[in-house]
Formats: structure tokens, C-alpha cells, sequence
């Protein structure tokens, strides 16, 4: 028998990832943009996100996956998926309009046996209030991080499914597909769903700000959170994969977009939601870390500093710039002479008017009075601090995330400022 | 948020300075004198705003290409009670009518961070203002009345406490202990645990004239970043004046409370004003005015 046909619409990032997924279980996927000319691209095999195993995955599973940007061919799935972007406001805010226009043009196109599942993060009370006619709607959590995209899709903990009904069981042709990455499946009611993955981003983000708000005290009495976090790791209660790494606050968009949603959700229903307001004022705060770091032990003492900075994307393995720590920085040092490099992104990226480029992370510290390390990339944690001490001018170091090992640094006579360490 | 509407500094054509003969407004008329400024200083000389008919004076000096910046307030040494609560009222509505005949060009009050509670220790431009005295809650009506009746951008900048030469006012803090030193001895509030940002007058002029020429609206903590004890900056002032100087302490009488600034917004909005560090800033006074000066 041959196995039901998935489709995506929406080649976003979360979009080729999961379809990508689908394909290598042996479902054949349909792909659909109304963009031609990203379609194009994808045929090419030019993808358009940076993503570790993407590529392969695509290229190993190429015969079953559809890439068009012809609505018709969406005639055919038994199972479509929106995968669309919602773009945001700097308030969290999400425009929905362009989804439920997607939404509403992919309806019309699904044949008699195709079924409708809202993939997108979507407010509570979405997907219930979609009408479309005969169409069966479903809503799905999705959970991609960017950077493990493909290892989230093909091997998800778990599937959260949204239902018109949770009692019924899920359609066959859902089921089937589900059941072939072989977790378990959790089918609720459309609002518990919806509010199920804002739920997990709260759980994270309270990790994220206890994590944050402590490591800010390690650094001023003089405790070390890396420390610290292998002592929670063991507590049951917490758990090894618990988010302790400090960062430079909440980013991304989609962890802000559900904490504004909370904060809307609870002023309407007169809820307390104060906790969540403290998540967000903690992450604006810790956001500007390496800015503070920065002026503290350069900027306030050094004329006409040069400042080196590796990193710009928004995270490692990404070329996304979105809500990038780096760019966010670069933003503020427009008096300042910089030379940056990226693996991913070009220097032009960053849109700084005094900022030069290099060929290598090396080549951007020659005459450097300051390293600053915004993207953890793989390829800066094998750089010796000895040779980064004999290149650079100046001695001091800003690492937020630890890329280089502390004592070693110390060890090349560098000044080295990492989050959640005191004692500088 | 602050936000300057002059990307590049641009000098205003002329700025008034309302409260030119205290103690932050003087600093700020020398400011604007090395940097070639016009300046048109008023103490209650010129004009008198707690004096009936007061805003006619001050509307008849004032034009439409003016920044205008207040620094007047009578301040807690002058009373902490309800006239003096009111009268600082008057002054302020005596502005808003001038400015009802004359809208300046940009407008720019010194108000103080006495409008946050120590209920919050790190306190930034988002920090809610929830005054705990009538000296806070006077500055914070003086805020909503100039938000409503200025009809130019108006800035606000919230000055922690602030010393140097010239301060009159002799409130808690490095000018205070600069004077018990003199005596030989510093005494503390308790053991002087609170911590507070101290900030160097010449520092909080330039921030008010890098608000003058950036023409910056909306509201900004003039303050340094780095929070000290009072045990902290009084050992600070007594290492000026030798070996002779004894820092002592007293049976507490009041809680603990500490206040720190988040510096954000100011590194955001002037990335290259560089702050004096407090340590610095206790020997450059004592440079400038030698053991006996003020």
C-alpha cells in the first residue's frame, strides 16, 4: 500500500526541517512556497538555512521530496502541515494575518481525504476558531532550536497534538505519520495545546532567568556557576539537561512572542503574571552584559580602542542573524573602530560604519586591544589562547560563553570575562 | 527611553538655565561656556517662580529657539515638609505658564532618583517611580506636569547624589564627610553598609549638556553605574586628608537599604562619555579645594 502523502507549506527554516524528517521516514512530501523563486533554489539544492545534517538529510531523501510553488500540487496530500513564519513586533506581538491567509489558500487546495495541521506557533484560541468547511484542522507543538533542527525533527521527545476532539482517536493518516518517529503522542484539546508550548518555553525561560540572575551573582562574589550547575544537573528535581548555561538573556523572538502572549492572556483574565514580567525585565538586563563588560574594562580607560569581535550570527551552526547577541552589541560601539569574522556571516552584515572584515579569526585580532566572543562557533574553541595573546595588542578578553578555557587564558596573560564567574 | 533626536550634537542656539546659581545648574552654565555655548543663566534674582506673576517675567526672556533647562528645586536641607513641598509646586506651574506663551525649542528637567522606592536595589529608566517621601513625589509631579503641559521634546534626567566643590546642600555623602574630616573624625550612619551611586557634578553637567545637544527626549538616570558603601566613600575621604582622619561608626538606627543603576541606557545613548570613578573623583575635589575647602 502506498504511504500517505505529507505536505508542507511554508519552506521556512521549521518547514524544510520537518519536511526533510517526514521524507526520511519514507513518506513522500510535497513542499510548497508561493515564493518561485525560493522554490527554484530548493530544487537546486541551494538551501536556504545553515543548518547541521540539513543538507544530507535533503540529499539522502531527495526522490520523495516535492519542492513547488504551485498551490495545485497540494491536491494530492493527505496531511498538510503550516509551516509558515509569524512575523512579530518588538512587543512579542504576532501578525497573524499572513498565516491565515496561508492557511485559507492551502484549505482550498486539499482534496477530499486531506487534512489541515497548524504547525506554527499560534496564540491559545487560534486554531479552534478556524472554520475551514469540510477540512479536518489539527494543531501541532513544535519544538525546533536553531542549530539542532534536524536532530529535533527526526527525533522529537514527544508529539503534541491539538484536537477537536481529544477524546476520538487521531485521524489514520496523522497517526501513521506520527507513529513512524516512534515517541509518544499526546493529543488535548486545541487550547490546552496551544498553551502546552507556552508552557515549556516558561518552563525554559524561568531556567534560563534563575540561571541568569545567579550567574550575575557569581560574578560579584566572586563564585563560579560552572561550578555550581553540575551540583543542579544531579538534583532530580532540576535534571542533566536542564538549561543552566548563563547567556546574554532570552533570544530569538519565539520564547519573548509566548511570554508577551502570557502577559496579554493574564491581563485579560485578570491572572498574576508577575513572574513572567520579571523573566523579561531580567533578559533585557542581561542582553547588554557584554556592553557593560565591554565600557567597564575598555571603553571608560582607552581612547580610540580597536575592538576585535568573532562571532555574528545569532548562535553557532546558524547563518541567522535574527535577534543576534552580536549585532545587538555592534548596534551600540558605532563611535568604535571594530574588525569582526563569522564562519556564516559576512561583515557587511553588521552594518557598523567603522568595522573591516578578515579572512580568519586569527587575522581579525592583529592589533586588536579587545576580543569580544559572541557566537560560540565550534571552530573558536580550538583557538590557542597563546597565539590569540600573541596577535592581539591589548590582553583583555570578553567571552560570555566560555569558548576559551579561563585558565588558559590566564596562563597567556589574558584578562579573561566570562558570565557567571567572579573574582576578576 | 531616551532618545536623541540630534544623531550628531548640535549646539542649541541658546540655552536658559533656570537654577544657574545652585549648585548642578552652575557647573552646567561653566559646561556651556567652554563648549561655546550662549547661556542665559536665571537664580531667583532674575526671576523669582515662587513670585506671583512670575511666569510673565519669564516668558517675556524666553524664546521659541531656546533649550530650556531646569535645575531649581528647593531641596531636603530647605525643609521636607508640605510648604516646602508646595512651593516647589509653584515653581514649577509658574514654568508651564511661561511655557504656555513661549514654547522653547527643547526642554530639559534635573530631577532625582529620589522618585524610586528602595524597594528595587538595581533601579533602571524602567524601574516604576513609587516615591517614598514628598521630595520624591514632588519631583515626580514636577515630571507629569512638564510630560503635560511642554509642548517641546522634553527630557529627564535623574541625578543620584551628587558632590564636588561648591555644594551648599551638605547632605549625606562625600561633601558631608568632607567636612566632619576636617574635624579629624567621620561618623556614620551605623556602619554605613548602604550602598549608593555618587556622582561628580562636572559629570552630571556634561550629561545634561550631551542631553542639550543631542537634543535627547524621554528619560535617563544620571548616574555612574558603580554603587560604594558610605563606610566605602568615607574611607575614600578620609585617605585624602592622612593619617589623622578617623572613620567611626554608631548604633544603627534605620534598615539597610542599598540603591545601584543600571547604566545601560546612558552606555546605549553616549557611548563615549566616560563617568569619574568615585575614588577619583573624592581626590580630584581635594586637589582642586585642598583640606579646608568646601
Amino acid at each position: 500500500m502506498d504511504k500517505n502523502v505529507i505536505g508542507y507549506a511554508g519552506m521556512t527554516h521549521l518547514g524544510l526541517n520537518y519536511a526533510a524528517a517526514g521524507a526520511s521516514k519514507g513518506f513522500p512530501v510535497v513542499c510548497y512556497d508561493p515564493d518561485p523563486d525560493l522554490i527554484a533554489k530548493l530544487n537546486q539544492g541551494d538551501l536556504p538555512v545553515l543548518e547541521p545534517g540539513l543538507d544530507k538529510l535533503v540529499a539522502d531523501n531527495r526522490d520523495r521530496l516535492t519542492f513547488t510553488a504551485d498551490p495545485d500540487q497540494l491536491a494530492g496530500c493527505d496531511l498538510l502541515y503550516i509551516a509558515q513564519d509569524i512575523p512579530t513586533d518588538d512587543q512579542g506581538r504576532s501578525d497573524l494575518e499572513p498565516i491565515k491567509g496561508l492557511i485559507a489558500e492551502a484549505a482550498s487546495h486539499l482534496g477530499p481525504r486531506g487534512h489541515l495541521c497548524v504547525l506554527c506557533q499560534v496564540p491559545p484560541g487560534f486554531t479552534g476558531a478556524l472554520d475551514l468547511g469540510p477540512v479536518p484542522v489539527y494543531y501541532q507543538v513544535e519544538t525546533l532550536i536553531f542549530g539542532r533542527a534536524v536532530e529535533r525533527a527526526l527525533y522529537p521527545e514527544r508529539f503534541i497534538v491539538g484536537c477537536p476532539d481529544p477524546s476520538q482517536p487521531l485521524p489514520p493518516v496523522m497517526a501513521e505519520y506520527l507513529e513512524s518517529f516512534g515517541c509518544p503522542i499526546l493529543p488535548m484539546r486545541f487550547e490546552s495545546a496551544e498553551l502546552c508550548k507556552i508552557a515549556i518555553n516558561c518552563f525554559l525561560v524561568s531556567s534560563v532567568s534563575t540561571t541568569n540572575t545567579l550567574a550575575g551573582l557569581c560574578e560579584k562574589i566572586g563564585a563560579d556557576w560552572q561550578e555550581i550547575a553540575p551540583a543542579l544537573r544531579l538534583d532530580q528535581r532540576i535534571g542533566p539537561k536542564a538549561y543552566l548555561m548563563p547567556g546574554l538573556g532570552i533570544a530569538g523572538g519565539n520564547l519573548e512572542r509566548d511570554l508577551a502572549t502570557v502577559c496579554r492572556l493574564g491581563d485579560a483574565h485578570g491572572c498574576e503574571v508577575g513572574v513572567v514580567r520579571s523573566w523579561i525585565k531580567n533578559s533585557y538586563y542581561r542582553r547588554f552584559w557584554a556592553l557593560r563588560t565591554l565600557h567597564e574594562v575598555i571603553l571608560q580607560n582607552m581612547a580610540d580602542p580597536l575592538i576585535a569581535v568573532w562571532g555574528l550570527a545569532y548562535k553557532e551552526d546558524t547563518h541567522s542573524i535574527k535577534n543576534s547577541p552580536s549585532l545587538a552589541l555592534i548596534g551600540q560601539l558605532h563611535p568604535f573602530r571594530l574588525q569582526a569574522y563569522d564562519p556564516a556571516v559576512p561583515v557587511e552584515a553588521a552594518g557598523h560604519p567603522s568595522i573591516s572584515g578578515g579572512e580568519s579569526e586569527m587575522e581579525v585580532l592583529e592589533d586588536a586591544d579587545v576580543l569580544v566572543i559572541m557566537t560560540p562557533w565550534k571552530q573558536f574553541k580550538e583557538a590557542v589562547p597563546e597565539r590569540i595573546a600573541a596577535k592581539m595588542k591589548g590582553r583583555v578578553v570578553i567571552d560570555p560563553y566560555r569558548v576559551l578555557d579561563a585558565a588558559q587564558c590566564e596562563g597567556a596573560g589574558l584578562e579573561h570575562y566570562s558570565l557567571g564567574i567572579g573574582g576578576r | 527611553m531616551l532618545e536623541n533626536l540630534n544623531q550628531a550634537p548640535q549646539k542649541p542656539q541658546r540655552v536658559v538655565v533656570i537654577g544657574a546659581s545652585g549648585f548642578v545648574g552652575r557647573n552646567l552654565a561653566q559646561k556651556l561656556e567652554q563648549a561655546g555655548i550662549d547661556c542665559l543663566g536665571l537664580g531667583s534674582k532674575q526671576v523669582d517662580l515662587l513670585a506671583q506673576g512670575s511666569h510673565e517675567a519669564l516668558a517675556g526672556m524666553l524664546t521659541p529657539q531656546d533649550a530650556l533647562v531646569m535645575c531649581s528645586a528647593l531641596t531636603p536641607d530647605k525643609g521636607r515638609g508640605i510648604g516646602t513641598f508646595m512651593n516647589n509646586m509653584v515653581m514649577v506651574e509658574n514654568l508651564c505658564r511661561a511655557m504656555e506663551s513661549v514654547t522653547p525649542d527643547y526642554v530639559l528637567y534635573l530631577s532625582s532618583d529620589a522618585v524610586y522606592s528602595f524597594d528595587q536595589a538595581l533601579v533602571s529608566e524602567e524601574t516604576p517611580a513609587t516615591p517614598e517621601d514628598l521630595y520624591g513625589t514632588m519631583h515626580f509631579a514636577r515630571e507629569m506636569m512638564l510630560k503635560d503641559a511642554c509642548q517641546a521634546p522634553l527630557g529627564i534626567l535623574r541625578s543620584t547624589l551628587v558632590y564636588g566643590p561648591g555644594d551648599t546642600h551638605n547632605s549625606y555623602g562625600p561633601n558631608r564627610f568632607r567636612r566632619m574630616a576636617r574635624d579629624g573624625e567621620i561618623t556614620l550612619f551605623g556602619g554605613g553598609e548602604e550602598t549608593r551611586d555618587h556622582i561628580l557634578v562636572t559629570d552630571l553637567a556634561e550629561i545634561l549638556l550631551l542631553m542639550l545637544t543631542h537634543k535627547s527626549a524621554g528619560l535617563l538616570n544620571g548616574a555612574t553605574g558603580q554603587s560604594h558603601s558610605f563606610a566605602d566613600a568615607a574611607q575614600m575621604v578620609a585617605d585624602q586628608f592622612g593619617d589623622g582622619v578617623e572613620v567611626k561608626t554608631t548604633p544603627r538606627a534605620n534598615p539597610i537599604t542599598h540603591r545601584s543603576f543600571d547604566s545601560t541606557a546612558r552606555l546605549r545613548a553616549f557611548p563615549e562619555l566616560n563617568l569619574t570613578p568615585l575614588d577619583q573623583g573624592v581626590r580630584l575635589v581635594h586637589e582642586q579645594l585642598g583640606p579646608q575647602g568646601d
